[in-house]
């Protein structure tokens, strides 16, 4: 399903890029020139996104009463956001499920961040929480455009036996990752590329995981830690779209593919598609958290949530690596529970278990490094 | 405008799974490689730049990649989810349709 492509398309380091631009053959010239302006061109996006936030942050709507305010609006298929309003805070449930899933889900994500964490909505101060359903046809999808959650209703507009997707509200887990994109945008502000992006990712898929675990009160041995559980039709052999517990198993199916996460820093995917695979190398901390998680037992959302939170509110910046998180995470959960306390050990283990250890060097990832020296001639044959 | 083939991908989004496809324009049904051909004239593709704005910065939004060949010549034009144009959404609608229906499951 996924290429795995050993050219170029990772980014190097911008100092052997000069090197071979000056150094190369003209055909190397070449190639590092167009690397060059592919560094150039995400550092421009990146200082773009960074201001995202900061654009948003006067025009976000905020709860009449200063706590927790729910939307839902119903865009008809269209694209127009955020749609016409169908279910506001207090209202009677709906006779729509994809409202009511949109309304109870962001509802439990608020109580969660809220209640567990002191958190006051997306912004910490109390931000309404808009979802938009029903958004085009035969939209596979559900994204954060910044300011609000948008989900599409999968296949429904194809015969069933071709249908791959439901609608996306049917996961609570998918409207937790949402609303944590927005967390994100307003705290650690990751960048949504390579590490960063993965990293952005994995806060979405700990948080959505949480928000499940916390709705119906499971402990960490209890939990499937499988994201996007029952988005799939029937017509695909698979549980879930990722799992934290095993990634690379949610789903083999003759369709779609097979699940392309790596559970460990050996299998990191370099990719130029997906912003740098940042859909696919979330797998790596994602099974770091579960194995801490695990390792400390009980409620999940309590110590190994508390220390993810910390770290992503008060310590990742917008261009935090895997590495960097580990270490911070580390530190945070000394910093929460004491130097060398069980939990602080479990942290480490968690990380040790795919393949980083703390305080260690930053991993060059391997396919990388394997593409430069093979750009230059110096590979290994 | 001259068009042979179309080679389309859709990437990211939510579950991160790949759509691709090729296409020769020649197969498809009369209506439907019409509605391709006029929407890429409108367009005016050949003049597209290699990148469009609208969209890639948003989590879970899906990128576009889309190469019309003809001959030789070919033209390759990369898009987020939410383009300005709205024949560029008319033309992402259609190719993620004929993707989709060319990876159903028999």
């Amino acid at each position: 399903m996924h290429n795995h492509r050993h050219s170029l398309e990772c980014i190097l380091p911008e100092h052997m890029l000069e090197q071979i631009a000056t150094k190369g053959s003209d055909a190397q010239k070449q190639m590092a020139m167009d690397n060059i302006n592919v560094v150039y061109q995400l550092r421009a996006e990146r200082a773009m996104r960074a201001s995202l936030a900061d654009l948003f942050a006067p025009t976000m709507p905020r709860a009449a009463d200063g706590g927790k305010e729910r939307i839902v609006y119903d865009v008809k298929r269209g694209t127009s956001l955020p749609g016409a309003a169908v279910r506001r805070e207090g209202d009677p449930a709906s006779a729509d499920a994809a409202v009511n899933e949109a309304y109870d889900g962001s509802g439990i994500t608020y109580d969660l961040y809220k209640e567990v964490y002191g958190r006051n909505s997306i912004n910490n101060n109390a931000m309404r929480l808009d979802s938009s359903v029903h958004y085009r046809t035969g939209y596979d999808n559900a994204f954060w455009d910044g300011k609000q959650m948008v989900y599409g209703d999968g296949d429904e507009n194809l015969p069933a036996e071709d249908r791959l997707f439901n609608r996306f509200t049917i996961a609570i887990d998918i409207i937790g990752h949402e609303l944590t994109h927005g967390v994100t945008q307003f705290e650690a502000k990751l960048v949504y590329s390579q590490q960063p992006g993965a990293l952005n990712e994995h806060m979405s898929d700990v948080f959505g995981s949480l928000v499940k675990q916390y709705q119906s009160r499971q402990t960490a041995a209890e939990a499937d830690w499988i994201i996007g559980a029952g988005l799939f039709t029937p017509n695909v052999n698979g549980v879930g779209i990722r799992t934290m517990k095993a990634p690379g198993s949610a789903y083999d199916d003759p369709v779609i593919g097979k699940d392309p996460q790596p559970a460990h820093m050996k299998d990191y995917v370099n990719t130029a598609s997906d912003n740098g695979g940042v859909h696919i190398n979330s797998g790596i901390p994602n099974h770091a958290f579960y194995r801490a998680a695990m390792e400390i037992g009980g409620y999940a959302w309590e110590k190994a949530g508390m220390v993810w939170y910390a770290t992503l509110r008060d310590k990742l910046g917008e261009n935090s690596n895997f590495q960097q998180c580990a270490d911070l995470t580390h530190q945070t959960a000394g910093e929460l529970f004491g130097s060398g306390s069980l939990e602080q050990q479990a942290v480490k283990n968690g990380w040790a278990g795919v393949g980083i250890t703390i305080g260690g060097e930053t991993p060059e990832p391997k396919g990388c490094l394997e593409a430069t020296l093979r750009f230059i001639g110096a590979a290994p044959s | 405008m001259d068009v042979e083939r179309i080679k389309f991908e859709r990437t990211g989004g939510f579950a991160g799974i790949r759509l691709a496809a090729d296409f020769d324009v020649s197969d498809l049904p009369d209506d439907l490689s019409q509605t391709l051909r006029e929407l890429l004239d409108a367009l005016d593709f050949p003049e597209l730049p290699a990148k469009l704005t609208g969209g890639e910065l948003i989590p879970d939004s899906f990128t576009y990649s889309i190469t019309v060949e003809a001959g030789k010549w070919h033209h390759t034009v990369i898009t987020g989810d939410a383009p300005e144009d709205e024949k560029m959404q008319e033309l992402l609608e259609l190719l993620n349709r004929l993707a989709r229906k060319k990876i159903k499951r028999h």
